[in-house]
């Protein structure tokens, strides 16, 4: 900005056109009276400068503009945030307008828009795995002269560099805390193929906004693991979306939540896998933690009715001596800070505790040699 | 609330609205602007404007008490009462749990036991920021190069929302007068406010955001699973990332506040253009090298002195800039690296100097040369302000001497376009943008409507779901 001159009032400039001849108003006439400016840049380029209420008028135009074109995702935006009067508020206003862009075939600008850039109904462009350690050793399919066929699966709790055992994290911010430690604990291992998936503010209560049990299906395939670690559920207290909605808190919203987590659970352990449940860690906030504690209870129960998961409580690992929050633990004889600022995320020493606890569990509850 | 957000565009309709509405009716604009601004921040935490409050309170009765003082003395004793006092606020919320814990590992190393409490206070967004511009009033005001203003003044300077939360770290000097002049509201300078408003998202929303998703965020969270030259790019990304995100919301920043007739310092100068370090510093977070050259550097005594005087002053200064960004042995690292580069570029300029040289080798080859090294130096430096630990700085940079055999999975062609795109922009003059500006600036209003529209669609499109905040914002 220091670099531009100022050029007093330039007739040859005016830009920006007259106001409407239609009965002005005083300060529209006042408007249309005043001559712009001309400023140059330093590289010689001019530019006009307008009055405060043409700058508003182009400022809400190009909003309302951009809010016809990209009413549809504006629409699913608000539709996925959490339940509540802002949400109410957002789609009165917005499904009038996203249905008019569909009706007048505005929003294919948008739909094209993202075929293009493939953008799928998770909203990611890509896939969200993450892989690392040895290369996946595919399944070895032999055929006898007596035309009967026979796999020989990986060794589960052998896993070699030739053969790695494979494993799948899941999670939302905090799995994804705990994901990126122990992901890069086990490619440590050298024997272990780790697949981390996670995505941010996500969990089981609103597939509308990102959707697991379908992300899940998606992974299962591709990665086959033998192990799935998962660990979410800090953003889930809040309403089930209707219609009608489903108060969080509440007997109903109990039962569909414990249903929803056991369905995930049975999804995740369908092809063989053993699933590994981290619950979600005590938290600073009084009230959070009263409700991160319905969410465990209720994911500690559902854990009992689906064979192969294997349940850990993270209290036992980052709380304190009661099992409730601390900032800071006593590990070998020195302070050690395990979680962040905000009194919810985990530090990356917290993670490499909770990371070993997982490990460790591999180790004795599952019989896995790990180096 | 976060710029690229529909709550703040809506925020910000209201507050662009009442700003030029109220601007001939100064102490109405004045209490505006605060109410708005001390909403902006209670978005995230209301119980936090206290804070504000207070600092605002500590500048102001410190300011007024200083040029009240009839002694050099007592000016000086009010200087270091009400700057102890904003050191003291900041030093709690940000060090005291790092301390502690350092303290007592410290004691439990020598059999002491637990000497000091361990607590971790919840860190107010934007203490490191509106602390400085707090402590930068106070100061100027003792140097006589400020008089001290109004509460409402003082009030509207520390919590104007556009630079609020990440800066620019502007100066008394710079925006109290310009807080206190009516302005002119029928010629604003929307064309420039506009290309820096689009620029800065496009660069946070779309550029920053792919990059630390594509590479940034997989090497750094598991370098022993990655490749030499995935780490390398790695690095080249997170130096790419930080850049869009930090000088995107610099962007954003300065546009805004044009747009409400308010001229912000320039933050950012094509850092990675830089010949050595020093220049670096003169185009990286300008704002913040130049309240640390002058209110930590000189009174430390600068350049003046022995060669060993000025490498302890530069040391202590980068450690501290280092500090300044989080309490964490990885930030001091890397305040220490640039301390240390710049302690030898300094030598060697003297040297130079001394022989009769100019202080920086010329030449084409050896100015590409230059700028390379610093790039390079400036990256190895990024991995330990981007690590979550010394043992992550560390593995990352191992993988350089033990990752070649490991296949390469994170490079793609659009990423290596990207990164290449975001440097050559810096180092290659090129017209364009204001170009772009000046024909935006002569279109019809209709199509500078449409234009803005289709570039806002693009940048939605384009970015991911959920904008992750601003790097600086944790600052």
């Amino acid at each position: 900005m220091s670099d531009d001159e100022l050029h007093e009032p330039s007739s040859a400039s005016n830009a920006q056109g007259t106001p409407g001849s239609d009965a002005p108003s005083t300060r529209q006439a006042h408007d249309a009276h005043i001559e712009p400016l001309t400023l140059t840049s330093a590289k010689g380029f001019t530019r006009t400068t307008l009055p405060w209420r043409r700058v508003l008028g182009l400022f809400a135009a190009a909003l309302a503009i951009w809010l016809v074109l990209d009413a549809t995702t504006l629409q699913h935006n608000a539709q996925v945030s959490p339940v509540g009067t802002r949400r109410t508020v957002a789609l009165a206003i917005l499904n009038p307008i996203a249905a008019t862009s569909r009706f007048l075939q505005i929003s294919r600008i948008e739909s094209t828009a993202n075929q293009l850039i493939g953008r799928n109904a998770n909203g990611s462009s890509r896939s969200n795995l993450m892989v690392v350690g040895p290369k996946k050793q595919k399944h070895t399919t032999t055929t006898s002269s007596k035309g009967v066929t026979t796999t020989t699966l990986d060794p589960l709790t052998h896993p070699s560099s030739a053969v790695p055992l494979r494993v799948l994290i899941l999670g939302d911010s905090l799995g994804l805390d705990l994901g990126g430690s122990l992901q890069n604990a086990l490619a440590n291992t050298g024997v272990v193929t780790a697949t981390l998936d996670g995505k941010e503010s996500t969990g089981l209560t609103r597939p509308d906004y990102f959707n697991w049990p379908a992300e899940l299906a998606s992974d299962l395939p591709k990665t086959n693991p033998q192990v799935v670690v998962a660990m979410m559920g800090a953003n889930d207290p809040q309403d089930f979306p209707g219609p009608p909605d489903i108060p969080f808190g509440t007997a109903q919203w109990n039962q569909q939540y414990e249903a929803t987590v056991v369905k995930f659970m049975q999804e995740a352990t369908s092809t063989g896998a053993t699933l590994i449940w981290v619950s979600i860690p005590p938290m600073q906030d009084p009230g959070l933690n009263a409700r991160v504690a319905t969410i465990n209870s209720l994911q500690h129960q559902a854990a009992t009715q689906v064979k192969n998961v294997i349940y850990i409580s993270s209290a036992s690992i980052l709380g304190n001596a009661q099992g409730q929050y601390t900032a800071f633990l006593l590990v070998n004889g020195q302070n050690v800070n395990v979680r962040t600022p905000d009194g919810i995320h985990i530090t990356p020493d917290g993670a490499t505790l909770l990371s070993n606890a997982v490990i460790q569990t591999m180790r004795t509850q599952m019989g896995i040699i790990l180096p | 609330m976060l710029f690229p957000t529909i709550d703040f565009a809506i925020f910000f309709l209201v507050a662009f609205a009442l700003s030029w509405l109220l601007s001939p009716f100064p102490i109405y604009w004045k209490l505006a602007i605060l109410g708005l601004s001390y909403f902006f921040y209670a978005w995230w935490d209301p119980k936090f404007v206290l804070l504000l409050i207070a600092e605002t309170a500590i500048a102001q009765v410190g300011g007024h008490f200083i040029a009240l003082a009839k002694t050099e003395r007592g000016r000086k004793w009010w200087m270091i009462g009400s700057v102890a006092s904003l050191l003291g606020i900041l030093g709690y919320f940000k060090y005291v749990g790092f301390l502690a814990i350092n303290i007592d590992n410290l004691a439990r190393h020598f059999g002491m036991g637990n000497i000091v409490p361990l607590i971790q206070p919840t860190l107010p967004i934007a203490i490191s920021f509106f602390t400085f511009m707090a402590i930068s009033y106070v100061v100027d005001i003792y140097r006589r190069q400020l008089e001290p203003a109004r509460v409402i003044d003082t009030a509207v300077y520390l919590a104007f929302f556009p630079h609020l939360i990440a800066g620019p770290i502007v100066r008394g000097g710079e925006l109290l007068p310009q807080i206190r002049r009516r302005k002119d509201e029928d010629h604003i300078d929307y064309a420039r406010a506009m290309q820096l408003i689009v620029m800065g998202l496009f660069k946070k929303v779309v550029i920053s955001s792919y990059v630390a998703s594509a590479i940034v965020d997989p090497v750094f969270a598991s370098p022993k699973s990655h490749s030499a030259i995935d780490i390398i790019m790695g690095a080249w990304a997170y130096a790419v990332q930080i850049y869009c995100d930090f000088s995107g919301y610099t962007d954003i920043a300065i546009g805004l506040a044009l747009l409400l007739g308010i001229k912000f310092p320039v933050n950012f100068e094509k850092p990675y253009s830089a010949v050595d370090l020093q220049d670096f510093w003169r185009r990286w977070h300008i704002t913040l090298s130049r309240w640390l050259r002058d209110y930590l550097y000189i009174p430390l005594g600068g350049n003046r002195g022995s060669e060993a005087s000025v490498a302890r002053n530069i040391m202590i200064t980068m450690i501290l800039g280092g500090l300044w960004h989080g309490a964490n042995w990885t930030f001091l690292a890397w305040g220490a690296l640039h301390g240390a580069g710049q302690v030898v570029g300094h030598v060697r300029r003297e040297r130079r100097e001394k022989a009769g040289l100019p202080a920086i080798a010329q030449g084409t080859w050896r100015h590409w040369i230059q700028v390379f090294l610093t790039f390079q130096f400036v990256c190895l430096a990024w991995v330990f302000f981007r690590a979550t630990s010394f043992t992550n700085a560390f593995q990352y940079l191992s993988r350089l001497v033990t990752g070649w055999g490991t296949a390469t999975s994170l490079v793609t062609p659009l990423l290596v376009a990207t990164i290449a795109a975001v440097l050559a922009v810096q180092l290659v003059p090129s017209n364009v943008v204001d170009r772009a500006t000046s024909f935006f600036s002569r279109q019809r209003f209709a199509v500078q409507a449409v234009l803005l529209a289709l570039v806002l669609l693009v940048i939605t499109t384009l970015g991911p779901t959920g904008v992750a905040p601003f790097i600086y914002y944790r600052f």
